[in-house]
């Protein structure tokens, strides 16, 4: 067995694929792990992959010429999974699309390929349901601000969709997971790193929004179908946290 | 009053809607503006009963001057408590959920205040402001009221991404029964009224740049199940008939919750959620499988099973087709077996052309096996020796605890496909 270990950046990992594939290393032969966690032992040999940016543009380049931009995005995605296995479904994915080309992404009877496909997969549903899930507040001076801690590192797959959609306001979107947050001027979206933030001065009349907020997510449900297992398993508890209503909390 | 109180008052009065998607509609946002429509739609909450919370689902008012027995907000309830909104009231509740991501836009509906114009008007009014105003560029859907003018109707359409009218009962003497003031052709008109205004704008979209808009996510309607005594097959016979003759978006079925006694208007049969479910299951099968509804049911074996889905009740019936063999079958004949979905079926046709398939690769691409199985054989070979007899097929495939699956109802919330 061999291990390669990277520093968890993505660009680090497309550099230990660059270095893989030159070594010629076969699929089930090697993994491709994070340095930073890594446990040593006497039997495995180590090779420490120094992040390249010029290797990492390369691989970029040739995912994208062989295997398009739904191909390039399926690594890209699962990248931002933090899965610690990442690395090495993405070397042994590359193994086999690189046999097939293409058209490989379509082959999902196949264990590689539907491996990387179901972390990109996971990605995206998250993704997707926090571009619901996400509630801004008003800040005293007008700025919207929103918190959440986000499983998979999506962070950047939700701007797009609200620059779009609040194009004619000022936003933050903060993951203190992460401690990062993305700053939306009016004009261009920017992410920068960000500790949490304390004494948050809210706008006048936030509280009574949010509290016509909290009174209507109530009376919209039909009583009588209360249905809390369905409400879990569409809405996970980990999220509630920064919902301004709060499922299954007694209304007074 | 204070504003909170009519948003208690108001949304307890609309939640027996049903529908309350934001699909059909995709819209960048626009400098200056605010909103986007989202195509596939997006959930921002779910209730406390599990369903989707995507737009602010609110009546304009619960005054009603109709009586009709199935409605809470019928004239003869007094017990009660009537508001009012005014536009300015609701516009501004609507921008500033929105801003905060609380919702996805807006789903308007009211009773019968006065008479159906002037209602028809108010809902207009706001709608209006919203888009003129406002700016807004989120997603609107509008109830249409049965009995109101043509041109408010016409109206309507520029601002609203979709219209429904709801049908209400199944049948004319249902409706007569238990609507007593509303007529058939009320509805029926301006349904067909918008289905044309909406080929117009498509033909005229495609000619011209500045073409008026008019209902781009489409038409639905929503039928009561239970309140009346029409059995399934004549509930997905109409459904089948709208969906060709209106080309409705979607029916929604609604099951009958009581509100309040009402003699006339006492719960048939079956009173479930799960014959609701039922009923969107075999719904499904019209729009996305290629089935007919004299294929899922008929006059002399009319109701849904409630222990097995209806694709596992039309193939049980039909056991001369199978066992199918999956390495060869078109995508049509690989609709029809229990256990593959859409999803699925496409994936086992574009992964055979690798080679062919076997059991685990089918598990691995999202066949449920556990039903599947009975009816399917790879490479000649069937999974289990189980012999093919019906009757114990359908013990074996009775779901022991049914659960409501919204993935079912709303897939298009949560399914982020490739
Ligand atoms: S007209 Fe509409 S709101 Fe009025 S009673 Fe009938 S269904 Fe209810």
């Amino acid at each position: 067995m061999k291990d390669y270990l990277y520093d968890g950046s993505f660009e680090g990992a497309l550099t230990g694929i660059y270095q893989m594939f030159n070594d010629r290393v076969k699929a089930g032969e090697a993994r491709l792990v994070w340095a930073a966690t890594y446990q040593r032992d006497c039997f495995t040999k180590v090779t420490e992959v120094e992040t390249d940016p010029s290797k990492a543009e390369k691989v970029t380049r040739w995912l994208l010429e062989e295997f398009g931009e739904i191909g390039f995005r399926r690594a890209a995605y699962a990248y931002l999974s933090d899965d610690d296995q990442y690395g090495t479904y993405l070397f042994c994915f590359l193994k086999k699309m690189n046999r097939l080309g293409e058209k490989g992404l379509d082959f999902f009877a196949d264990q590689d390929i539907n491996k990387v496909y179901k972390i990109y997969n996971r990605v995206c549903r998250e993704s997707h349901l926090l571009l619901g899930l996400i509630r801004f507040m008003e800040l005293e001076n007008g700025i919207l601000y929103a918190t959440f801690e986000p499983t998979a590192n999506i962070l950047t797959l939700l701007t797009g969709h609200f620059k779009e959609r609040l194009s004619n306001q000022i936003w933050v979107i903060h993951d203190t997971k992460r401690k990062i947050a993305a700053f939306y001027d009016g004009k261009e979206v920017y992410i920068r790193p960000l500790d949490e933030l304390e004494d948050l001065k809210l706008s006048g009349s936030e509280k009574a929004y949010q509290d016509m907020w909290k009174t209507y997510f109530k009376r919209i449900a039909i009583e009588r179908r209360n249905n809390p297992r369905q409400q879990m398993h569409m809405m996970p508890k980990k999220y509630w946290k920064f919902l301004v209503e709060k499922p299954q909390e007694k209304t007074k | 009053m204070e504003v909170l109180e009519k948003l208690a008052i108001l949304a307890d009065s609309a939640k027996y809607d049903v529908s309350c998607s934001s699909s059909g509609s995709s819209r960048p946002g626009e400098k200056n503006a605010l909103g986007s429509a989202s195509l596939p739609g997006i959930c921002h909450s779910f209730s406390d009963d599990g369903r989707c919370i995507s737009l602010l689902k609110i009546l304009y008012t619960n005054k009603c001057i109709y009586d009709c027995g199935y409605c809470i907000n019928r004239s003869s309830n007094d017990e009660l408590k009537r508001v009012e909104f005014t536009p300015d009231e609701l516009v501004d509740l609507m921008i500033q959920f929105y801003r905060r991501n609380y919702i996805e836009g807006l789903f308007l509906s009211s009773g019968v205040v006065r008479n159906p114009n002037y209602t028809m008007e108010q809902l207009i009014e706001v709608v209006k402001r919203l888009r003129t105003v406002e700016r807004f560029n989120g997603y609107i859907h509008l109830k249409g009221i049965p009995g109101a003018d043509a041109k408010l109707i016409e109206e309507a359409g520029k601002y609203v991404d979709r219209i429904s009218i709801n049908i209400e009962l199944p049948t004319t003497k249902s409706l007569r029964l238990l609507a007593p003031e509303k007529s058939r052709i009320d509805m029926i008109n301006p349904m067909m009224q918008i289905k044309e205004g909406i080929e117009e704008y498509r033909s005229d979209k495609g000619r011209f740049k500045n073409a008026q808009k008019f209902v781009p996510a489409g038409q639905t309607t929503q039928l009561i199940v239970g309140a009346s005594p029409e059995a399934d097959y004549n509930i997905l016979r109409i459904a089948e008939s709208f969906y060709k003759k209106m080309d409705l978006k979607r029916v929604y079925y609604s099951s009958y919750i009581p509100v309040g006694n009402v003699p006339s208007c006492q719960p048939y049969g079956e009173m479930s959620l799960m014959r609701e479910h039922r009923i969107y299951q075999a719904d499904w099968l019209l729009r996305f499988y290629g089935f007919r509804a004299g294929e899922i049911l008929t006059e002399e074996d009319p109701f849904l099973e409630m222990m097995i889905d209806p694709k596992c009740q039309w193939a049980l019936r039909n056991m001369q087709y199978f066992p199918i063999e999956i390495n060869r079958a078109d995508l049509m004949t690989l609709l029809r077996i229990p256990g593959i979905g859409n999803v699925t079926a496409r994936r086992i046709l574009a992964s055979r052309k690798f080679g062919p398939l076997d059991f685990d690769a089918l598990k691995r691409m999202g066949v449920v096996l556990k039903r599947a199985k009975y009816f399917i054989t790879c490479r000649g070979k069937m999974m289990t020796a189980a012999d093919q007899n019906p009757f114990l097929i359908r013990q074996l495939l009775a779901d022991v605890s049914p659960q409501i699956s919204l993935f079912e109802i709303y897939p298009n919330q949560f399914g982020v496909s490739s």
